[in-house]
């Protein structure tokens, strides 16, 4: 599959990432799911749209090392590919960087620091943020809405986050948007949350400011390789 | 009467450089008894320590050659390889974790897990040694035994505990506390030869009980007899603790820590009872040969001495007794006299002397058996190279070996230099798979080729040192390669006729890009148009081609020649003539079949203060480097990223200059890419300039 097949077959064109929400600045989007469901194969899927776009995109990854975090990139790539040339899978990852944070270490503040670090050095000027692991128990609405201040600042246009909810935490807001992220869904304009049901893997979309489609909609993760389909 | 195997230990000895490692060695073989004084690695009585033998060593306080030694301790055979810590050497670190059977991994009590480290543990990871960790330095301004087990545990993913504790630290540091014996142990006497057991001081008993607590719930996962003993509680025989981290550490799924400082003569002893409770034995550990009469397959060696004999010549050295051949026995036993085969030339050897080596001095035995590692001498053999006995077709599997990445050309000063330089040459390629030699027939000149600067520049202080050859080096370059990227066709005749027999030969066919591997030759052609005893003829001329490319005069690979018709003259084909048809027909078909230019890529990775982690990012960028990514530890950052080596000379000096001397980087190779096309144009302007200047 060529790079423009590989884009607009993308089952995420549903979401209207590519002419909204980008264009929009400083848009927040939320992958849920319970622990060891997917959400970071998930999360390499939307990154790995943004950059077959053109996109600049800086993955963070709390509490896990580049290693893996780049194998996922590779394996995700592998299984969508159908003849993307060598040329244009290193130009792919050029436009990819990762940065590991170790759970402890993590914080606001240094993210910035880094960030700014990347961007004033001309290192790296991402578009679009992946933050994988980010602690919504122990971070509130104040460090979402300063993030949002930031992207504005430094022009990073969205940032997709995955957040881990629990089977037995029944709290959920008016939108279905289950705890620790209930209270603030407002602050995100796509949520998606991945719900395994009777064999199948799905990928609900709970909000979404763009879409063509009505929220409620379900898309369809092949369980095998936990790549996005159209339901 | 049989050996005792569960009483043999094969351990290597791995670290990061400056860990202490070969002080540690020192203080080893002195416990051991196996030496009577203690010489530090830098120290001021000019004798070195005993593991450094090379001249070279001595003067630069590192290990550049590992050198095997035995000894014994409370009843084990050890057999110690003392292996470099700096990347460049990796090779002989990869060689000595193929042949032993466990390892100690050791640690800078202030530095911690540093960037070697994650290499060597990685080497280990991939032959799957059992290791235990000693943290040295304990003395040290700084040291912090704890932060270092929890760098174990993040960096390296190892499941480490510590299973003794220090009593104080830096200037402070006096003993150990044994969390298994639950006892304090000090070292007494001049050289802390005098190990004195007490009770744990009070000050530290609360805090020793709960990191024994804390270590039993860890370990009792592997020991159904010691979570039993735990769960109701009162004393717990030590043999059930000291089971279940053996189990766990063979089954790498525990890490025993230990502390102290060699350099201090404190916590040596101790390491050693733990190299004898914790280490594999030979028949702990499975071990695979391949068997060469059934295409390769593979078989378990099983360390019986009444089997026929398999060993591995894993290191040879040419020392002052002469070639040294190190090698390691399977299964079988080897004696005096005895007449064995080796497995990659098919030829009979017959064994003379057979030595135990500790360092550079030798002990003469009779034979050896499974587990065993000794050097024999007057071996004519190759690195790698697997001895059998008559009617056994079998080989160790291979060693990883890497491409060299790095070339630079010697020029001996006089005749004398030229005949020390090619028996120096000889000696070093077969010593060292990694370090290649060659002579490019365009310039006359040798090159030698390697794996880094320092690398090479080992070699050639070696051939001034041990072979008296003065050479002058030229300075460092790439080892470019030339490949193609499309199929392209040939039709080529040569035909020459000038009185006399003639040559002719005629070979059709296309070259193709090969995915994996370096060149291959098919054989596609029916009808017999070009007759069988030619055939080898047009593979030999197309090897030939591949030596050196029109582009920049780098060597050809990822190359497919397929031969699919020709033809040939009853009176005037010939060996020579099928040679030069093929080496006609690949220039026709080259240039057509669009070569490029590919560089070695270096998998880098920069650690320091996180202050500079912006400026260490830029000038990596500036180096055509990729930046993969960057791991925030917290105070310090480690950067990883992709880039070419030849944008990499003199790097350590910028580097030293942008973050006044706080980042170490350490760099491996990692893949071939393909130059840039600014870049490729300069390196064909360059090779054009130089050809017609000649």
């Amino acid at each position: 599959m060529a790079k423009e097949e590989l884009i607009s077959g993308n089952p995420l064109r549903v979401l209207g990432l590519d002419n909204k929400a980008e264009a929009a600045t400083q848009s927040l989007g939320l992958v849920m799911a319970r622990a060891g469901l997917g959400k970071t194969a998930i999360l390499v899927q939307i990154a790995l749209d943004s950059m077959l776009r053109g996109n600049r995109v800086l993955h963070v990854a709390i509490g896990e090392t580049i290693e893996k975090t780049r194998e996922r990139y590779e394996d995700t790539l592998s299984k969508m590919v159908g003849d993307l040339s060598e040329e244009e899978i290193g130009e792919l990852s050029r436009r990819r960087m990762i940065m590991t944070f170790k759970e402890h270490v993590f914080s606001r503040g240094m993210l910035e620091e880094r960030l700014k670090d990347l961007i004033q050095q001309d290192v790296f000027a991402p578009d679009c943020l992946i933050v994988d692991g980010y602690d919504f128990d122990g971070n509130g609405r104040k460090h979402l809405e300063d993030l949002k201040q930031l992207m504005a600042e430094l022009g990073i246009a969205v940032i997709w986050f995955s957040a881990v909810c629990h089977r037995d935490d029944p709290r959920v807001s008016a939108d279905g948007v289950p705890a620790p992220c209930h209270t603030i869904d407002d602050l995100f304009e796509v949520i998606l949350l991945i719900r395994p049901k009777d064999k199948v893997i799905k990928l609900d979309i709970l909000r979404c400011a763009y879409c063509e489609v009505e929220p409620g909609t379900t898309l369809l993760l092949d369980p095998s390789t936990l790549l996005i389909q159209k339901s | 009467m049989a050996r005792d195997l569960s009483k043999v230990r094969n351990i290597g000895i791995s670290a990061h450089i400056d860990s202490g490692k070969t002080t540690l060695t020192e203080r080893i073989l002195f416990y051991t008894n196996r030496i009577h004084a203690i010489h530090e690695v830098r120290g001021k009585d000019g004798v070195g320590a005993k593991m450094d033998s090379m001249e070279l060593e001595k003067e630069r306080g590192i290990t550049i050659q590992s050198a095997a030694t035995y000894t014994s301790w409370k009843g084990h055979d050890i057999n110690i390889i003392d292996t470099p810590g700096h990347v460049d050497f990796t090779i002989e670190v990869e060689r000595a974790l193929r042949v032993l059977d466990g390892a100690i991994l050791v640690l800078c009590s202030v530095g911690g897990v540093q960037s070697q480290s994650i290499t060597v543990n990685r080497q280990m990871a991939r032959y799957r040694v059992p290791r235990i960790a000693f943290v040295n330095k304990c003395d040290r301004t700084g040291a912090n035994p704890q932060r270092v087990t929890s760098q174990l545990r993040e960096k390296l993913e190892l499941n480490a505990h510590m299973i003794q504790m220090p009593i104080g630290l830096e200037n402070d540091f006096d003993g150990i506390v044994d969390l298994v014996k639950m006892k304090a142990i000090y070292f007494d006497g001049d050289n802390g030869e005098i190990l004195r057991e007490v009770d744990i001081p009070a000050a530290l008993a609360d805090e020793a009980a709960e990191r024994r607590e804390a270590l039993l719930e860890e370990i009792s996962m592997f020991s159904e007899e010691l979570m039993e003993a735990v769960l109701e509680g009162g004393d717990i025989d030590p043999a059930l603790i000291y089971d279940a981290i053996r189990k766990g550490t063979l089954a790498l799924e525990f890490t025993p820590v230990f502390v102290g400082s060699a350099y201090k003569n404190k916590g040596i002893q101790p390491l050693l009872d733990g190299v004898a409770a914790y280490l594999p034995c030979p028949t702990d550990v499975v071990n695979f040969a391949l068997d060469l009469s059934k295409d390769e397959q593979e078989f378990r060696v099983t360390n019986h001495p009444d089997d026929k004999l398999i060993m591995l010549a894993f290191k040879l050295e040419d020392g002052r007794y002469g070639q040294l051949t190190y090698i390691r026995t399977y299964q079988g036993r080897l004696s005096k006299g005895d007449t064995v085969f080796n497995s990659r030339t098919g030829k009979k050897v017959k064994i003379g002397r057979l030595v135990r080596m500790h360092a550079d001095e030798m002990e003469e035995i009779d034979s050896c058996g499974p587990g065993d590692i000794v050097a024999l001498f007057g071996i004519d053999c190759a690195s790698g190279d697997t001895f059998t006995a008559e009617g056994l077709a079998a080989s160790m599997s291979s060693m990883h070996i890497p491409e060299p990445v790095i070339s630079l050309a010697v020029i001996p000063v006089d005749n004398k230099a030229q005949t020390n330089m090619s028996k120096a040459l000889n000696r070093f390629t077969k010593e060292d798979p990694t370090f290649r030699t060659y002579v490019d027939h365009e310039t006359g000149e040798t090159i030698i080729s390697g794996m880094g600067e320092l690398h090479l520049d080992v070699y050639i202080e070696r051939m001034k040192r041990e072979y008296k050859a003065e050479v002058q080096a030229g300075a460092p370059q790439v080892a470019y390669r030339e490949t193609i990227t499309m199929q392209s066709p040939f039709d080529y005749t040569h035909k020459k006729q000038t009185g006399g027999s003639g040559q002719y030969g005629r070979v059709a066919g296309y070259l193709e890009p090969l995915d994996e591997g370096e060149y291959e030759f098919v054989d596609a052609i029916v009808g017999g148009v070009i007759p069988r005893e030619y055939i080898p003829s047009c593979d030999k001329g197309f090897q030939k081609s591949l030596a050196k490319g029109s582009l920049c005069g780098a060597a050809i690979t990822g190359v497919r020649a397929v031969i699919n018709d020709g033809a040939s003259h009853s009176v005037d084909s010939s060996d020579i003539a099928f040679q030069l048809a093929a080496q006609g027909a690949f220039k026709e078909a080259y240039l057509k079949a669009r070569p490029v230019i590919m560089e070695p890529i270096m998998k880098v990775a920069v650690e320091g203060p996180s202050e500079f982690q912006g400026s260490v990012m830029g000038s990596l960028n500036q180096r055509r480097g990729m930046i993969i990514g960057t791991v925030e530890e917290g105070t310090y950052t480690v950067v990883e990223a992709e880039v070419p080596l030849s944008e990499m000379f003199g790097y350590s000096t910028a580097l030293r200059s942008l973050t006044q001397g706080k980042a170490e980087f350490t760099m491996e190779f990692a893949t071939f890419k393909q130059v840039p096309k600014s870049i490729s144009e300069e390196l064909i302007k360059k090779y054009q300039a130089e050809k017609k200047g000649q």
